[in-house]
C-alpha cells in the first residue's frame, strides 16, 4: 500500500519520489524542489459561491451553496467543460458529478477497471438515499487550484453502465440525477482525504461501496486501494491542499434571500488570504469518522455532530417543537417563532486538536413565512433524529467556516477539524 | 462515542439448525428470523439476556453492527451502526414500505443526512456520512411498556 500523506512542502517531494505512481494523494509536482513558501507564486486560490435556485432543469432548489468546476477527460487539454451549480458539500468526500450532465457537455471520461478488467463502480449513501455509477479519472480545476488523474464518480442517472446491486438502492431510493440533488454534481469537501477510508481497502468482507463489474453487468463488492478511491479534491490540489474556508456572507432578509454570493478559499495558512486567525476562533477536532459532538438545549446526550453545507438546514430531534405539514414536511414550524435554542460543540478527544466546547445559540424560524420563491433561508431546522446533530447550511452564514483535512498540517493544528 | 456491547453476549450460530427460513425477517418478524438475516447479512450473530427483552446482534466482517430487538417471540426493534448502511429492506422488513413512503415524501432534493419518522406504527431515526452511519427503528405496538428509546442503538 503506497500511502503518501501531504504536508505542505514535503508534498511536492514525495511527488518527485514517486512521480509515476502517484495518483490521487497529492498530484502535480512542478519537477522542481519546493520553493520556500514566501517566495511561492501565489495560486488564485478562491472561487465564487453561489446560493441560489439551482441547475435550470431542477430550479426551486433552497440552501444549496454552489460552485462551478472545470472537469477535462484526463490528460487530454482539448476534452474540458465547466459544470455549474455543483453542490460544495463540506459533509463528504469526493467529486461526483450527474452523468447525463457529462454528456450532454461533450465530456466522456472512461471508468476506470480493476485487476481484472472490471468496471470500478461505487455505491455511496445517504440516510435518505444511494447513488450509483463508475469510478473515472478526471483533471479539475476550479480558480487556480488543479487536480489531476482525480478519481471521481459519474452518477448514473442515464442507466449507461451496469445495473446498481440489489445491496444498492436498497436503502429506499437510488438518487442519481440532477433532480435528485438539486445539483448537477457534489463536490465532497470535507474533513476526509478519502471517500470510504482504510475501511473499504483490507477488509475481509469488502464493503458494498466499491465494486467490480463484468461487461454483462454482475457487480461483486470488492476493496479499494485509498489512491484509487474516490478523494477530496482539495487533498489532490497540487497547492492549498490542506483544508478550504467557506466564507458566506449574512442574509439581508429574514425571510429568505434570492441569492447569495460568497467565497470558498482553498488552502488553510498557506496564502495571505487564508491565515486562520490566533484568537477568536473555536477548532473542534473530529474523529475517524469526521465528527466532533454536539449537546442539544442542555441534553445530556452528546451526539456525533458535523458542520455540513450538504444538509439545507440545522438537523436534529426535539419533541418540543411543532412540525410543518404541507410545503415544508420534515421542517420545524414553531409555534412561537423564532425560537431561541443552543447547542454545544466539544471536539473529540484522543485526537491531535486539544478538545474545546463551545456554545451556539441559534433561532428556529417557522418556515411559513418565507419568502416561497427565496433560495436561501436562515433559521430553518428539520426534525432529525435524537442520533445526530448537523449544523447545516443556516450556520454558515455570515461565518467563515474551516475545514481541516485529516493529517494535513494547518497552521498549528493537524487536520480532521472545523473550525468557525 | 464508544457504544458498549450488551452484556453476557453468547455465540449462537451453534444453534443454526436447517429450519425453513422464517416468513417474515427483520423487524416485526419472529425471532426465527433473525437466522435468516443473519445469513443474509454474512454476519455473525451473539445473544444478550435482559429483562424486558433478548438483544441478538448481529456483525459482518465489514465492521456493520446491527442488533434486533426481540420480546414476546417477534422483533420490536433494530439498530445499526458502521460504516455503510444495512440493507433496510432486510433489517425494516414489513415496515420498509412505510420508510420508502416517507422517502418519496420529502418535498425539498438533496442530501438528506437524517430522516425521523414518528407514526403511530413506526419510530425511525437514521442519520449518517459515509464512514458513519447510525440509525433505530421500532414498533411501538410491540415494544415493552417500560422501554426506554435510549437503549435503542
Amino acid at each position: 500500500m503506497l500511502s503518501i500523506h501531504c504536508r505542505a512542502r514535503l508534498c511536492r517531494q514525495a511527488v518527485l519520489l514517486t512521480a509515476t505512481l502517484l495518483l490521487s494523494a497529492c498530484i502535480g509536482g512542478s519537477g522542481k524542489p519546493a520553493p520556500a513558501a514566501a517566495s511561492a507564486p501565489p495560486v488564485l486560490n478562491t472561487a465564487a459561491v453561489i446560493v441560489d435556485s439551482g441547475p435550470a432543469a431542477a430550479s426551486g432548489a433552497i440552501n444549496h451553496a454552489y460552485v462551478t468546476v472545470r472537469v477535462c477527460v484526463s490528460g487530454s487539454q482539448g476534452q474540458c467543460a465547466n459544470i455549474d451549480h455543483v453542490l460544495l458539500d463540506t459533509g463528504s468526500s469526493g467529486l461526483r458529478l450527474v452523468g447525463s450532465v457529462l454528456t450532454a457537455a461533450a465530456v466522456t471520461l472512461s471508468s476506470e477497471t480493476d485487476s481484472q478488467g472490471r468496471t470500478i463502480e461505487e455505491c455511496v449513501s445517504f440516510a435518505g438515499g444511494q447513488t450509483w455509477g463508475p469510478v473515472a479519472l478526471a483533471d479539475i480545476s476550479i480558480a487556480g487550484e488543479t487536480a489531476a488523474k482525480l478519481p471521481v464518480q459519474i452518477m448514473d442517472d442515464a442507466g449507461a453502465g451496469a445495473p446498481a446491486p440489489a445491496s444498492c438502492g436498497a436503502n429506499g431510493t437510488l438518487v442519481n440525477g440532477v433532480t435528485g440533488f438539486d445539483a448537477n454534481g457534489v463536490m465532497g469537501v470535507g474533513v476526509m482525504a478519502q471517500d470510504c477510508g482504510s475501511a473499504c481497502v483490507a477488509a475481509a468482507t469488502p464493503l458494498p461501496v466499491y465494486y467490480g463489474c463484468t461487461s454483462g453487468g454482475v457487480c461483486g463488492a470488492e476493496n479499494s486501494a485509498l489512491s484509487a478511491q474516490v478523494t477530496n479534491p482539495v487533498a489532490a490540489f497540487a497547492a492549498d491542499n490542506n483544508g478550504i474556508i467557506v466564507d458566506l456572507p449574512n442574509l439581508t432578509n429574514d425571510n429568505g434571500d434570492a441569492t447569495v454570493q460568497g467565497q470558498v478559499i482553498f488552502g488553510i495558512g498557506t496564502q495571505a488570504d487564508n491565515i486562520m486567525p490566533a484568537t477568536a476562533i473555536t477548532v473542534l477536532g473530529a474523529n475517524a469518522s469526521g465528527d466532533f459532538s454536539a449537546t442539544y438545549n442542555g441534553s445530556s446526550s452528546a451526539l456525533p455532530a458535523l458542520i455540513d453545507s450538504g444538509t439545507d438546514s440545522y438537523s436534529f430531534n426535539d419533541s418540543t417543537l411543532a412540525l410543518c405539514t404541507g410545503a415544508w414536511v420534515g421542517y420545524y414550524c414553531p409555534t412561537v417563532a423564532p425560537q431561541s435554542v443552543y447547542a454545544v460543540n466539544t471536539g473529540a478527544t484522543g485526537v491531535s486538536v486539544p478538545s474545546v466546547s463551545n456554545m451556539v445559540n441559534f433561532a428556529i424560524a417557522n418556515p411559513n413565512t418565507f419568502v416561497p420563491t427565496a433560495a436561501a433561508y436562515i433559521d430553518l431546522a428539520a426534525g432529525g433524529g435524537s442520533t445526530n446533530f448537523t449544523w447545516g447550511m443556516p450556520f454558515f452564514y455570515g461565518r467563515k467556516v474551516y475545514i481541516g483535512i485529516e493529517e494535513r498540517a494547518a497552521g498549528s493544528y493537524t487536520g480532521p477539524f472545523y473550525a468557525y | 462515542m464508544s457504544r458498549r456491547p450488551p452484556q453476557r453476549l453468547l455465540p449462537a450460530l451453534a444453534l443454526v439448525c436447517a429450519c425453513a427460513p422464517a416468513a417474515h425477517a427483520g423487524l416485526g418478524g419472529d425471532a426465527a428470523s433473525i437466522l435468516s438475516d443473519t445469513i443474509d447479512m454474512q454476519g455473525v450473530a451473539t445473544a444478550a439476556h435482559f429483562p424486558a427483552y433478548e438483544v441478538q446482534e448481529i456483525v459482518t466482517g465489514g465492521g456493520l453492527r446491527v442488533r434486533e430487538y426481540v420480546s414476546g417471540g417477534r422483533v420490536f426493534a433494530v439498530a445499526w451502526a458502521g460504516p455503510v448502511m444495512p440493507d433496510m429492506k432486510a433489517v425494516l422488513g414489513a415496515s420498509f414500505a412505510a420508510y420508502a413512503q416517507h422517502l418519496a415524501s420529502l418535498d425539498h432534493p438533496g442530501l438528506h443526512r437524517s430522516i425521523r419518522i414518528a407514526t403511530a406504527d413506526l419510530v425511525l431515526e437514521s442519520a449518517g456520512h459515509m464512514r458513519a452511519y447510525y440509525g433505530r427503528a421500532y414498533l411501538p405496538a410491540l415494544a415493552p411498556a417500560a422501554l426506554s428509546v435510549a437503549e435503542l442503538r
